[in-house]
């Protein structure tokens, strides 16, 4: 993506909404970025994309969401959105058993798809209909706990925990990136200890020096 | 065809457009932009929403069948007397009831455009009443808009759905009917154990989307009409397997369902009731629904297979020809890494229906059924044209301003002025393309329209000045 990274935020992470049509992805979204629930949405078509900038462990991050339709039709548009996302919110209703069994299928589409290393919480939504309820959240977190998913009941109508869901995915990102970030730092420092072998290093380095006796 | 037109209905076509778009510089201000002018925009301040905002669907559609009258009308008007009526009407708004002032403003251009349309209205008349329809000339009336209560036969006949020899019509509509009840007792009225687990999926992702189909017009919201809504869209997945039901398909079967129930429902689609309508009725509403559903599509079927190959090469399309209308508004949009994929999929495969109020939708229909099978190649003309409206805010935005703007673009208070001027320039822009060769020329239009010369818009002029301008 073309998108500048300006001053306004530490990181920009990328997710993705995805999961069974009329789960409510769209309306989670809305939630998120908007304080906004609409009972009259249509459907996705394609993808679609909003933003929001929040506080994670004291650094400003902004999260880049993009929102997929659901039907199985668009996955070929859709899955061209996997590539660079760090995040996925998977997305099941808990009144409709179907959207559940489906799961495993989205999980298959972001191994195919996505970046191995994607963070994935994985949502029951419309918590707020006790009354229809078809997927107990124990199968929820039993199935979380098999593929080593986050998990959370959501309700985008109420707004329950819609906050953490984000929360929780964009900090494991970023504690993610920054041990990565860490990690990279040590690796340089003891890179530096003479005797590790580094040529390439040492290449460079007279590269540019004879690059710059010519040049003054 | 198009490409069969003569060129004298050709030029026809293109004289009915400049008055059009003659009308709407002269008479008024345009609330939205023509394309590349510099001039600031109006403010977005919602106190000067023009007065017909908030005009239901079919009050406004009834007055407005044919914009060029209208906007004669008003050029006797003097602008700042406009501006006061505009004022006073909103200024009225709170006071008296929305339906006041709507029913005065449906008056007055029901009077209009009987008083002023009347030979438009004839044309029709005399063309539909023929033994035999010549559809070409059916076609060049019908492109700028059809007088609604026209609508329903001209669209059927512009389908093909209906025959154009008049004797044989009424009989072979009646077996279409029946032809499609029998399809819907084929394979809709069975039991799900009939079905395979592709067809049970297929009518739970139907059955999920109808209830949120134009979920903003009320209209919708009525069990009845999502039933119907279900059967056409169910009946019409089986039969065409290589695509099957695709999300934004539902979109597509509601111009015909208001249409056709405004043969049987008078006034206002926000008092509609389908339980209005007898069985029989409603079974052949339905019926034609379908079938007109069913000839749109089928010029366009690689639109919905699998990876819709046709949407991606029409996208690719419209990204090229922008790139040659307006090179800057192109370069920025690619400098910020955005992809026309991301906000013009939806557009083709929902035909602009998303993208503009429902109200305005039947009368983008009448232009796109009369283009007939040169439909998918003029809607990128029709989206250039489109997306081109907002050149100059585009280019301000980054890519994330980009992507969100292109997602909800401003159109909620649009009338059809708007709309006829992004037909009116698309159908220049395909002319020229078409015309001259060297695409060069349509940088010396656009420039030309914004600088309100409308003197070189007639078609000779137009080539003269374009030639030189090349080496310019």
């Amino acid at each position: 993506m073309g998108h500048r990274v300006d001053h306004e935020y530490d990181y920009l992470f990328k997710i993705v909404l995805i999961g069974d049509s009329g789960v409510g992805k769209s309306n989670i979204l809305s939630m998120f970025t908007r304080n906004e629930f609409c009972l009259e949405s249509k459907s996705t078509i394609g993808v679609e994309f909003a933003t929001r900038t929040l506080q994670v462990d004291g650094k400003t991050v902004k999260a880049q969401i993009w929102d997929t339709a659901g039907q199985e039709r668009y996955r070929a548009i859709t899955s061209a959105y996997y590539r660079g996302a760090v995040g996925a919110l998977l997305v099941y209703d808990i009144t409709k058993r179907q959207t559940f069994d489906n799961v495993q299928r989205w999980l298959r589409e972001l191994r195919d798809h996505a970046d191995s290393n994607i963070v994935i919480m994985m949502a029951g939504n419309k918590s707020d209909l006790k009354h229809l309820r078809a997927v107990q959240e124990e199968d929820g977190h039993a199935l979380a706990e098999k593929e080593g998913l986050s998990f959370l009941e959501t309700s985008a109508l109420e707004g329950t925990n819609i906050e953490k869901a984000f929360q929780t995915i964009l900090t494991e990102i970023y504690h993610i990136i920054s041990k990565k970030a860490l990690a990279a730092q040590e690796a340089a420092a003891t890179s530096t200890v003479p005797g590790q072998g580094t040529t390439i290093n040492v290449a460079d380095a007279s590269g540019n020096t004879s690059k710059g006796c010519c040049s003054t | 065809m198009k490409n069969s037109d003569s060129n004298s209905s050709l030029d026809s076509r293109i004289n009915q457009t400049l008055k059009n778009v003659q009308g709407l510089l002269k008479g008024r201000s345009i609330p939205g932009k023509v394309l590349l002018t510099r001039r600031a925009d109006p403010p977005e301040d919602p106190s000067l929403r023009s007065p017909t905002f908030g005009r239901s669907f079919s009050e406004i559609d009834a007055g407005t069948s044919d914009l060029m009258d209208m906007s004669k009308e008003e050029e006797a008007q003097d602008t700042s007397k406009q501006q006061n009526n505009n004022t006073s009407a909103n200024k009225l708004k709170p006071m008296s009831s929305n339906v006041e002032i709507t029913s005065k403003e449906v008056q007055k251009s029901v009077m209009g455009a009987r008083a002023t349309d009347s030979a438009r209205v004839m044309k029709f008349t005399k063309e539909l009443s023929g033994s035999t329809v010549i559809l070409e000339k059916l076609r060049e009336l019908a492109w700028s808009g059809v007088p609604p209560y026209m609508r329903p036969n001209t669209w059927r006949l512009l389908l093909g759905y209906a025959p154009p020899n008049s004797d044989r019509r009424e009989g072979i509509l009646r077996r279409k009917r029946l032809e499609y009840f029998d399809c819907v007792a084929q394979f809709y009225d069975i039991p799900d154990t009939e079905r395979s687990d592709d067809e049970i999926n297929m009518l739970r992702q139907i059955s999920v989307d109808c209830p949120r189909t134009v979920p903003d017009v009320t209209f919708f919201q009525q069990e009845q009409v999502q039933k119907s809504l279900e059967r056409i869209l169910y009946t019409w997945a089986i039969r065409h397997p290589a695509s099957g039901y695709v999300q934004g398909i539902n979109d597509l079967a509601t111009p015909f369902l208001v249409v056709f129930l405004s043969e049987h429902l008078e006034g206002d689609i926000l008092k509609w009731s389908i339980s209005d309508l007898s069985p029989d009725k409603i079974s052949n509403v339905e019926a034609d629904c379908y079938w007109c559903l069913s000839k749109l599509l089928d010029g366009m079927q690689d639109h919905y297979t699998f990876a819709q190959p046709g949407i991606q090469r029409l996208v690719f399309k419209l990204k090229e020809l922008v790139n040659r209308i307006d090179e800057p508004v192109s370069r920025h949009m690619e400098e910020q890494g955005l992809e026309f994929l991301q906000f013009a999929f939806r557009w083709f495969n929902c035909l602009l229906i998303r993208e503009i109020p429902f109200h305005l939708v039947t009368r983008l229909w009448d232009t796109y059924l009369a283009e007939g099978d040169a439909l998918p190649d003029f809607l990128v003309y029709i989206f250039a044209s489109f997306l081109l409206t907002w050149s100059e805010e585009l280019q301000k935005l980054d890519f994330q301003e980009l992507v969100m703007f292109l997602q909800h673009l401003p159109t909620e208070n649009w009338t059809h002025q708007e709309l006829e001027m992004v037909l009116s320039r698309a159908f220049m822009w395909h002319r020229t393309d078409s015309k001259v060769p060297s695409l060069l020329t349509f940088k010396y239009m656009v420039l030309q329209i914004s600088h309100n010369d409308l003197s070189i818009l007639s078609t000779e002029n137009l080539q003269k000045k374009s030639t030189t301008s090349l080496f310019t």
